[in-house]
């Protein structure tokens, strides 16, 4: 039998709106869950997306994609990869895994409100496709790390850090609670697909894919690379409805919903992909700095993307280019010197190769990060171990949930932005940090961070033992220099030489 | 005699931290508690400087002997260390 073709059959068969008559428009698509910007449904029906597909093309391309990775990890599972690879690359797979593998298959569920309580039909039969390919993305990324548990418990965060209060899966489940599984349908289309994952997965798929492929792991490369083909589709969910927001007023609205979901996942990339882009990646094996990154997948792609479909660059884009040179250096330097703290071993990335690196791609970067890991580098070099660990909590933002930073050193400019609410004081990390959080401060007012749990008793006995239990970080789990400090012989033989000649 | 709790902006330093002093302390000894966490970790020692404490935004600094109770800070509040010559 002849099947017609897809274009002649798609428009009539995804007109599956129609006019209720026992239940109220509102009590079908209620409006806290579809999205209430007063629009009926005939305002949603001309949204038209730009990725028509249909069921069966969807289940034999996803199904070639799923032979295609599955089959490169049969062929490599015995090749020792993981074993032979430089030690920060398998802290780049296990900070990945552990931050991304379940905030997946929560996603399959903010797809799923889009599909049932969005009133635009191609929305719906679009996100029908987007929550399976997050089930596919949480099933692999939990699947792929799974060989390697046996060999190294920290792997095994891939599925337990998302359930923990470990201090960066707090801001990783305070950003996705945020955009995705406590917005309406039309707000997670355009905080989750197009801020999100429109302007940011790339920079995580692509490019870190491409550093995969350089470090020779093609395993993880083709896993990644696989499901970034997912995310370039149902990331354009968001685009059509923006549309229909801005043709009908809703401008200011949409606006807001897009500033808020960009501030908040540059924030997490900041903290997830900028340490591993210029500081545990192998040198060699670098493509471009993170800045250059940013620049080439945010800067100049997401900023066309936004005035291409009518938006405005968010009030804050001076703020945003500035913090391109300097805010991952700081959260590097946090996650490394409260390495306990964390799942991995993080990479200090700073032997004089690697500094010469940083100096030409971030001028200045040695009187200002540098003298902070003059100090760190002299301790190790000393064996002054104690040292090297703190003694307290960094103070972390209320609503980023990370540590408070700025640039150190010579160009001193670390700075609090504090606001008194409802008698509390809250601590934010930029003016746009706390720009965010008075735009709706009931709906974070009520969150504590680490800080405020700390202070409030919730982490006993009040010291590093106590503040490991509360993260669930188990013996053998807790994270310490990638490198066993073996990067350091380069500065103690440096010193021997110095006294060598002044003696 | 109490906790208090005050949030340490350190001068040269890259991270606020949290610093629990005491509301009978002075602010020459929360300084003091604040380098703890910063001098010899990130911060190099300055021998021949002191620390002084002030107000994030203020010029001027909070007198040596004046005592956490007597400042007026909320709890939390960010102080900035600031290192000075001596005899400035």
């Amino acid at each position: 039998m002849a099947l017609l073709n897809r274009m002649e059959w798609y428009n009539l068969a995804r007109t599956t709106n129609w006019t209720p008559t026992y239940v109220t428009e509102d009590e079908l698509f209620p409006p806290s869950l579809s999205g209430d910007f007063d629009l009926p449904l005939t305002a949603w029906e001309v949204y038209d997306e730009p990725y028509k597909q249909t069921y069966p093309e969807y289940v034999k391309v996803q199904r070639e994609k799923d032979a295609g990775a599955y089959s490169v990890k049969a062929a490599l599972e015995r090749s020792r990869i993981f074993e032979n690879a430089d030690p920060g690359w398998k802290s780049v797979m296990k900070a990945h895994y552990g931050a991304i593998a379940r905030g997946e298959y929560a996603a399959a569920s903010a797809e799923a409100r889009m599909m049932r309580f969005s009133k635009a039909p191609g929305m719906r039969n679009m996100s029908t496709l987007g929550c399976m390919d997050e089930i596919r993305h949480g099933q692999m990324q939990l699947y792929f790390p799974h060989e390697h548990v046996s060999k190294d418990r920290q792997m095994d965060w891939a599925f337990k850090a998302y359930d923990t209060n470990e201090w960066a899966m707090i801001a990783a489940r305070h950003f996705f609670d945020d955009i995705m599984m406590t917005r309406d349908a039309i707000s997670v289309s355009i905080m989750l697909t197009f801020s999100f994952e429109t302007g940011f997965t790339n920079m995580q798929f692509l490019g870190l894919a491409a550093d995969a492929a350089e470090a020779g792991d093609h395993t993880f490369a083709n896993l990644i690379s696989s499901i970034q083909t997912d995310e370039s589709r149902h990331a354009q969910i968001g685009g059509p409805a923006l549309k229909i927001l801005i043709a009908n007023g809703k401008k200011a609205e949409a606006q807001k919903r897009v500033d808020i979901a960009l501030w908040g996942a540059w924030k997490l990339f900041s903290v997830l992909t900028g340490p591993i882009m210029d500081y545990y990646t192998p040198l060699e094996h670098r493509k471009q700095s993170f800045k250059e990154f940013m620049e080439e997948w945010i800067v100049a792609q997401f900023e066309r993307a936004l005035t291409d479909m009518g938006l405005d660059l968010p009030w804050y884009w001076d703020i945003f280019l500035q913090e391109l040179n300097d805010t991952h250096h700081g959260m590097h330097l946090g996650s490394y010197f409260w390495r306990p703290t964390v799942w991995w071993n993080p990479a200090a990335g700073v032997t004089p190769e690697e500094r010469a690196w940083l100096e030409e791609k971030y001028p200045g970067w040695n009187e200002t990060w540098g003298e902070c890991w003059d100090v760190f580098i002299d301790n190790v070099v000393d064996g002054n171990m104690e040292k090297t660990y703190p003694e307290t909590l960094p103070y972390v933002c209320n609503m980023c949930q990370l540590p408070i930073l700025g640039v150190p050193g010579k160009k001193w400019n670390v700075k609090d932005y504090p606001l008194d609410y409802n008698g509390r004081l809250y601590h934010f990390g930029s003016e746009v940090d706390r720009w965010c959080f008075q735009q709706d401060p009931e709906r974070y007012a009520g969150h504590m961070s680490i800080v405020d749990r700390f202070l409030a008793g919730m982490i006993q006995p009040m010291n590093l033992e106590g503040a490991l239990k509360y993260m669930n970080i188990a013996p053998g789990e807790c994270g310490d220099d990638a490198h066993n400090y073996a990067w350091a012989e380069t500065y103690r033989a440096l010193r021997e030489t110095r006294k060598a000649a002044n003696a | 005699m109490a906790l208090f709790p005050l949030t340490s902006n350190f001068e040269g330093d890259f991270v606020l931290q949290l610093v629990p002093v005491d509301t009978e302390n002075t602010m020459d000894e929360v300084a003091a508690a604040a380098a703890v966490h910063s001098v010899g970790r990130r911060v190099r020692n300055r021998p021949d400087q002191i620390l002084r404490v002030r107000r994030q935004g203020d010029t001027d600094f909070l007198p040596r002997n004046m005592k956490v109770s007597e400042a007026g800070f909320k709890p939390t509040e960010t102080v900035e260390i600031i290192w000075q010559a001596p005899n400035a």
